[in-house]
């Protein structure tokens, strides 16, 4: 890590909490009897925690040269399989979440064989294994939603001074993913991995475990997200979230994640999800703008970061 | 003996081969895949996925993957249905489509316009595309199921031809959409393989700076493919909607991974440059084969998803280990090294 | 004889960096002319300029004694201005037919294909140059001489008159670069006027008339080849006089062995043979394709082999991942700095410290004071030019990179180097530190294999020296043996 490159980052994470604040006094100066309640922070807390998880997968991914279209898939096979396993052991809900996990690391890591081992591109590898991951959730769940878990609900509505349970499981799990791509051997190697390859191998590192360790964390990561899910709306089905592959990209790349590889930080995706999050909460608080405007706003919010990345990246070079 | 030995390293002979395979397994195990009205099906079910194809191979031939085309599709054939209504238009159905492919031109200038001018991959540019034409689509105008114009209407019921199957009694009629699809694979054949701007999309592909340095106009091109594509998308949504005989514009999301499973399975290559209109329609016959035949088969609908996956994967693995293998046995004397 | 080109005073800056202050060319009509200079002196800069992808900043183009106030690149063409890229520019996935014909159809406005139009301007084209190929074949599949030979091919189906090759000779073997000269003195018996980019001495002294030598952007020499000397010549190129580079002081090798390759077969190469003392530096050497690059992936664990033996310090290892090779303490700078060296975008200390990661982590955690620490060392340590280390390798200059490359290695503390193409696209101010650099390398007890095509470079470094050919090692020669004239004969 350089002091330069740490600059270059922080620079980029500063432009985000900027925005953050911004659109934070926005909303509290428009909407503030509405926004500034306790509960209303808890729901965006809840809600960013899955979106947020996702999205860190995906931008992992992205920092090692490929992507994870799969991840949204992930988690809806997860939460399905976790809810299954929780009727199938009359609520025995620990082992509901553990197999829901362990599916994402399974799902994670059939991603990373195809593209470590059989060298799919990452895009085509997990447009494939997102359907197969759909397909089965579909034929598992015979179609239906699932039901969840009564126990687990009440439990991820369990708060901690006040903090929702979900909120700080993805706390914790988002400060282990900046120490391990910030401050780890392993994290440089994903770097390096997605600035160039073929160099990786001649350095010395082992590129197929990188990836495929990559590929398999999102999958955990996924499979968190999927039982968080499962316990906020206490059902499950194979088509749930389509939407989320688009979010997920568009808070890596606000994030300042290089759809290229090789660049981008962590914390960064943090906040965009957060600011994403906010966005959505804020909308909602507009009951004649209809749900369906949503997409329109991420959508053009992709397009707008990206094309001001653009110019600011350029700018930087002129320098 | 060359000749065949060239074949056999085409991936179209191998879909075809598996697709003669596949036919004849589905048959001996229901009976039914060899009869008139199981034929017109597939072909029917061929149509909205095979234009698909093209735009997913005109795009990937000279860019990368372009995965607004079912939102292109559903946004300009719902702005063509609900313009003819209002209006109270009921000349001939050919005005619709034009409607309809106006817009699709102008959503499709928009991709190329982003893609041409900053660079970006267009993957993630028509990922976020295909969001705000969603968004316009449900939110704006608050798409929902819509009964056909009078002269669409007409159109969609018209039967080319109808065919009956006299063991079980089950017919099938041939849409005049056929026929659309037909002259669009037409031109693009021609466009193709005999206009210069043709050859340029496959120059580009192959090596952007060395088509510039040919004197292709690059931008032009690939600016031109995202606008073709955007009509070419218009008038597949437009003839699924007439060959259904309804709007319904919550059908169309998810069609592009099966056009992009598609033209994968027909040989196109993901670095770009490679890839034909024959490959395209193979691809599509054997994953409509798929699709259409699991129930012929007696495996349950659920299970369309995982085969569509699977073939995705297992058709993007075959080449990679054909060349693997292909390296191995050519040994020495190929170039430089570089392992 | 009358000029066919000539460039006056011309000046091009990119963003405050001046790459060309002013430069003058003239060409005679039926001439070879040699353009030379180091990398970044402004070659393909007036290459674009001539032929019209560059606007320049001041200056005139004259052409056949017309002048040019703003040259387009068809105005190039017109003109009869043909350029050959060093990478060919070539459609891999198109057609030898549609490569041929392109540009010509293109030039002439035409909208429509026409198949046995493109056939007859291939046909006319080959036999320019009387040279048989598949028609049909497509690019990618066909090896790089002849894909040289397309791009010669394609350059006269415009009845070219003025030929700008750039750096023709990087990708061929020697036989091919012969039959290529063959090629151009056949070209220039038929009037056409040939500019030859190249920064190597040998072949510029054979086949040029006269040379032009820049340095930095500007012209520092035109003279006929017939007035310039090698010493000269690299003087202009650098602007520094090197003492001759003493081959290598007679010194007593040790008898230890430290590696020994017994029968060696892998992909690429087969039944090799030869032992690495300590403090030795052995060359292996052997035109493009004979295996050396092969070879010496093998030793690195990147090239599995099939049979045979690979003994160090007496014990048999295997080396089947870059993982194991590194355990044992034998490191390789790999051929291509760009693709396979570097890490372009990145720091200088995230290059040099890659190798590094486990043993300047505790647990898998950094220690990024011992990174920073690690990489500014051996900055100093080997002069890289760097305002900065935290500056993307990217940054510097080819024999700077490469000093990265050596550093990265260098910091793993190897018992055995192995370097292929190590001054590959170095100026000669760099290649000189870096022959210095092995030499005292070699002098503290490092092995050294040096896998290198540029025979001065063998006979001036190495101790000893393999040839390889055809993937068989074909001879070894021993130092008293080991002279330019003995290496030439063994290689061709």
């Amino acid at each position: 890590m350089t002091k330069v490159r740490k600059l270059h980052i922080d620079d980029k994470v500063e432009k985000l909490i900027f925005i953050f604040v911004v659109l934070f006094a926005v909303m509290a100066l428009t909407k503030g009897n509405q926004i500034l309640k306790p509960t209303v922070f808890q729901t965006i807390a809840r809600q960013v925690s899955e979106i947020g998880l996702m999205a860190l997968g995906c931008s992992i991914c992205m920092i090692s040269g490929g992507i994870d279209l799969s991840g949204a898939y992930i988690a809806n096979l997860a939460g399905i399989s976790a809810a299954l396993v929780m009727q199938k052991t009359s609520g025995n809900i620990f082992a509901g979440m553990l197999c829901g996990i362990l599916i994402g690391a399974i799902c994670g890591a059939f991603n990373g064989v195809l593209v470590a081992h059989l060298r799919i591109p990452a895009m085509l590898a997990t447009l494939g294994s997102y359907q197969i991951f759909q397909g089965i959730a579909i034929v598992i769940s015979d179609g239906k939603t699932v039901q969840g878990n009564k126990i687990l609900a009440k439990f991820a509505m369990g708060k901690v001074l006040g903090i929702p349970i979900p909120f700080i499981i993805f706390a914790v799990v988002a400060l282990g993913a900046i120490f391990l791509m910030g401050k780890t051997s392993f994290g440089r190697r994903v770097y390096f991995v997605g600035t160039n390859e073929k160099c990786s191998i001649f350095s010395g590192i082992r590129t197929k475990q990188v990836l495929l360790f990559t590929y398999t964390i999102s999958g955990v990561l996924c499979g968190i997200a999927g039982n968080l899910s499962l316990a906020r709306i206490n059902s499950a089905k194979a088509d749930f979230g389509s939407s989320y592959i688009m979010q997920c990209i568009l808070i890596s790349v606000l994030g300042g994640i290089n759809p290229n590889g090789g660049f981008g930080a962590v914390p960064g995706v943090i906040i965009a999800a957060f600011i994403l999050q906010m966005l959505s909460s804020y909308l909602n608080t507009f009951p004649d703008i209809s749900n369906y405007y949503r997409d329109l706003i991420w959508g053009l919010a992709l397009i707008l970061v990206l094309i001001a990345n653009y110019y600011s990246d350029k700018r930087k070079m002129r320098k | 003996m060359k000749k065949f030995k060239k074949i056999t390293q085409d991936t179209e002979f191998w879909v075809f081969i598996i697709i003669v395979i596949l036919s004849l397994i589905i048959q001996v195990r229901s009976g039914q895949f060899f009869t008139n009205n199981n034929i017109v099906d597939i072909i029917r079910s061929m149509i909205y996925p095979a234009l698909g194809a093209i735009c997913a191979l005109l795009a990937f031939v000279s860019t990368g993957p372009d995965v607004s085309f079912p939102m292109i599709g559903a946004c300009s054939s719902f702005l063509a249905i609900a313009i003819t209504k209002s209006t109270g238009f009921n000349g001939p159905w050919i005005f619709v489509y034009l409607i309809a492919i106006i817009f699709g031109a102008i959503m499709g200038a928009v991709n190329g316009f982003i893609i041409v001018k900053y660079k970006f991959p267009s993957l993630i540019v028509t990922l976020g595309t295909s969001s705000i034409i969603s968004g316009l689509l449900f939110g704006a105008f608050e798409a929902e199921r819509t009964e056909l114009p009078a002269n669409l209407q007409a159109f969609g019921s018209a039967a080319l031809f109808s065919v009956k199957n006299v063991k079980t009694g089950l017919g099938s009629s041939m849409p005049y959409t056929f026929i659309i699809l037909i002259v669009v694979y037409l031109v693009a054949y021609i466009v193709l393989n005999y206009t210069m701007i043709g050859r340029g999309v496959y120059a580009i592909g192959g090596d952007e700076i060395s088509a510039d340095r040919a004197g292709f106009n690059v931008n032009a091109i690939r600016f031109g493919v995202f606008v073709i594509n955007g009509c070419v998308a218009a008038i597949a949504g437009l003839s699924y909607a007439t060959m259904t005989l309804h709007y319904l514009p919550a059908e169309y999301s998810g069609g592009e991974m099966v056009v992009i499973a598609a033209i994968v399975l027909g040989g196109a290559k993901l670095t770009g440059g490679v890839g034909t209109l024959r490959g395209c329609l193979l691809g599509t016959l054997l994953l409509s084969m798929v699709t259409n035949s699991l129930i012929l088969v007696g495996i349950s609908i659920n299970w369309q998803k995982v085969f569509i996956g699977g073939i995705i994967i297992v058709g993007t693995v075959i080449p990679m280990v054909q060349k693997h293998f292909a390296s191995k046995n050519s040994g020495i004397h190929q170039n430089g090294g570089n392992a | 004889m009358e000029n066919i080109l000539s460039v006056k005073g011309i000046k091009k800056s990119f963003g405050g960096v001046h790459a060309l202050k002013g430069v003058d060319l003239t060409i005679k009509k039926g001439e070879t002319h040699c353009l030379a200079g180091e990398n970044g002196c402004g070659k393909s800069t007036i290459i674009k300029v001539i032929s019209g992808f560059y606007k320049p900043d001041a200056g005139t183009i004259e052409v056949n004694g017309i002048v040019h106030p703003h040259m387009t690149p068809s105005d190039a063409i017109k003109a009869g201005i043909q350029v050959i890229y060093q990478d060919f520019s070539l459609f891999p996935n198109l057609s030898v037919m549609e490569n041929l014909a392109f540009n010509q159809v293109l030039a002439n406005n035409e909208k429509f294909v026409n198949k046995k139009k493109f056939r007859t301007i291939a046909e006319e084209a080959i036999q320019k140059i009387n040279f048989d190929v598949d028609l049909d074949a497509r690019v990618e599949q066909l090896p790089v001489a002849d894909k040289q030979l397309i791009a010669i091919s394609r350059a006269l189906v415009h009845d070219a008159k003025f030929i700008i090759m750039d750096e023709p000779t990087t990708a061929l073997t020697s036989k091919e670069v012969n039959r290529l000269f063959d090629i151009i003195a056949e070209l220039k018996s038929k009037g056409i006027t040939i500019l030859f980019v190249s920064h190597k001495l040998d072949e510029v002294f054979e086949i040029s008339d006269s040379i032009t030598v820049l340095r930095s952007g500007e012209n520092v020499i035109s003279c006929p080849a017939s007035e310039m000397t090698e010493d000269k010549f690299t003087y202009y190129m650098t602007g520094r006089h090197f003492e001759n580079e003493s081959s290598t002081l007679p010194k007593e090798i040790s008898k230890e062995v430290i590696l020994e390759a017994q029968n060696l077969s892998a992909k690429g190469f087969e039944d090799v043979s030869f032992q690495l003392h300590k403090g030795e530096i052995l060359g292996v050497t052997g035109q493009l394709g004979s295996g050396r690059t092969e070879l010496s992936l093998s030793l690195f664990g990147l090239n599995r082999p099939v049979s045979g033996k690979i003994i160090m310090e007496g014990q048999e290892v295997n080396l089947n991942s870059v993982q194991e090779a590194q355990k044992l303490k034998i490191a390789l700078v790999p051929e291509d700095r760009l693709t396979e060296g570097l890490f372009i975008p990145q720091s200088i200390t995230d290059n040099i410290t890659v190798t590094r990661l486990n043993s300047l982590s505790n647990m898998g955690v950094l220690n990024k004071g011992r990174l920073m620490n690690e990489a500014s060392t051996w900055v100093e340590k080997l002069e890289i030019a760097t305002q900065n280390p935290t500056n993307a390798a990217g940054t510097l200059s080819g024999g700077n990179q490469q000093k990265v490359v050596l550093a990265k290695w260098l910091s793993d503390n190897p018992k055995i180097l192995i370097l292929n193409g190590p001054t590959v696209g170095v100026d000669i101010g760099a290649k000189y530190d870096i022959h210095k650099l092995l030499k005292q390398l070699a002098m503290q007890g490092m092995s050294i294999i040096v896998v290198s095509d540029d025979t001065a470079e063998v006979v001036s470094l190495c101790d000893r020296a393999i040839v390889m050919q055809g993937g068989k090692m074909t001879g070894a020669l021993e130092k008293e043996d080991l002279n330019t004239v003995n290496l030439n004969k063994a290689t061709v």
